[in-house]
């Protein structure tokens, strides 16, 4: 009995050296993309000969995307970089909320991440500007300037300029 | 002794003139009525397109029993199914190997191979172990409670690796 189980080991060991050592690739599409999904909605319009406009494939990206935290100031929620078709880069917050301010503003940040207690002026950070909040909750867009380099720009800060306090940050990563 | 009744009131004038500026000042430094009121947003997706697939969940896979890395998001399609899409996706091949969905506080995913019976919904069989990939979520999940996917081994019971969902 006991080489019998010997022997199943054994199989169970070889089993696992010759998985481990081949590849299976899959490459599935989004599904909005998918071309039968595609010529059944073409069929459909065509047969409804409404002379509606095709809707046109979304073909924004989803770049990043990150979770905020901070809890002097209760900041929650998502941030999400999109790039548009033409190139131009969107931040998105979505699911937010921080505590309303005075000149609170978001920013990118030339760090991985930040903390409650970080001073961007006494640690010298870059920024990029994308403008004064829109509202302390709620979705919102921001455009970011053409040419940010996101490699380097790596986190989102809710910030409050009047006096520099980050009320809130989200470490970016790749989608 | 009494100080004229004109010195009292130029007094309480000149401690008015200068305590008002600063109160005026400290308000516009600190809004303190913000503390209570709330400006609340709601802007449309910048490329919006309510026929697009919509992210629900995300997060980042982490290796536990085998080195394993990605992106896991639960998609709605427009006619509301749900399905997962695996993202830079690899791990390692194996037997066996599932995509489940699981429950981030379930002690039983916290090691690499799982003791007792793992509380878990079947997504299907690993269509590979790289690349993207999409599996099926049924409707009737309750994706608060299910809230983690687990590259699993069925044969071993073994915790590939893991990824915890959060609201997109």
């Amino acid at each position: 009995m006991a080489s019998n189980g010997k022997i199943v080991l054994g199989l169970a060991a070889l089993a696992c050296t010759f998985g481990l050592h081949t590849s299976a690739r899959a490459q599935d599409n989004m599904k909005h993309e998918d071309g039968m999904k595609h010529e059944e909605s073409m069929k459909q319009d065509n047969s409804m000969k409404h002379g509606d406009t095709m809707q046109h494939e979304d073909k924004s990206r989803t770049l990043e995307t990150g979770t905020f935290h901070g809890k002097v100031h209760n900041t929650s929620g998502r941030a999400t970089i999109y790039q548009e078709e033409n190139g131009k880069l969107i931040l998105r917050l979505t699911n937010f909320k921080t505590s309303n301010g005075p000149d609170v503003h978001v920013v990118l940040i030339a760090a991985k991440d930040a903390g409650d207690d970080a001073n961007f002026l006494k640690s010298n950070t870059e920024r990029v500007e994308l403008g004064k909040i829109k509202g302390n909750e709620g979705d919102q867009n921001y455009e970011i300037p053409t040419g940010t380099d996101l490699s380097k720009f790596q986190t989102v800060s809710i910030y409050c300029e009047r006096f520099n306090a980050n009320f809130g940050a989200a470490p970016l990563e790749k989608f | 002794m009494s100080i004229p009744i004109s010195t009292v009131l130029s007094h309480k004038k000149l401690i008015l003139a200068v305590s008002f500026p600063v109160v005026v000042m400290a308000w516009w430094a600190f809004r303190p009525e913000k503390l209570w009121i709330n400006q609340k947003v709601n802007e449309p997706a910048p490329f919006a397109s309510s026929s697009d697939p919509q992210p629900l969940y995300t997060g980042r896979l982490q290796g536990q029993a085998h080195q394993t890395s990605g992106r896991a998001t639960v998609y709605q399609a427009a006619n509301g199914t749900l399905y997962l899409r695996l993202t830079d996706f690899s791990t390692s091949n194996g037997p066996d190997v599932h995509v489940v969905l699981g429950r981030e506080e379930d002690e039983n995913l916290k090691q690499e191979i799982v003791k007792g019976q793992l509380d878990s919904i079947e997504l299907g069989a690993l269509k590979g172990n790289q690349g993207d990939q999409n599996y099926d979520v049924p409707s009737s999940v309750d994706l608060g409670k299910y809230d983690a996917v687990v590259i699993y081994c069925e044969r071993f019971h073994a915790v590939f690796g893991l990824a915890k969902l959060e609201q997109f």
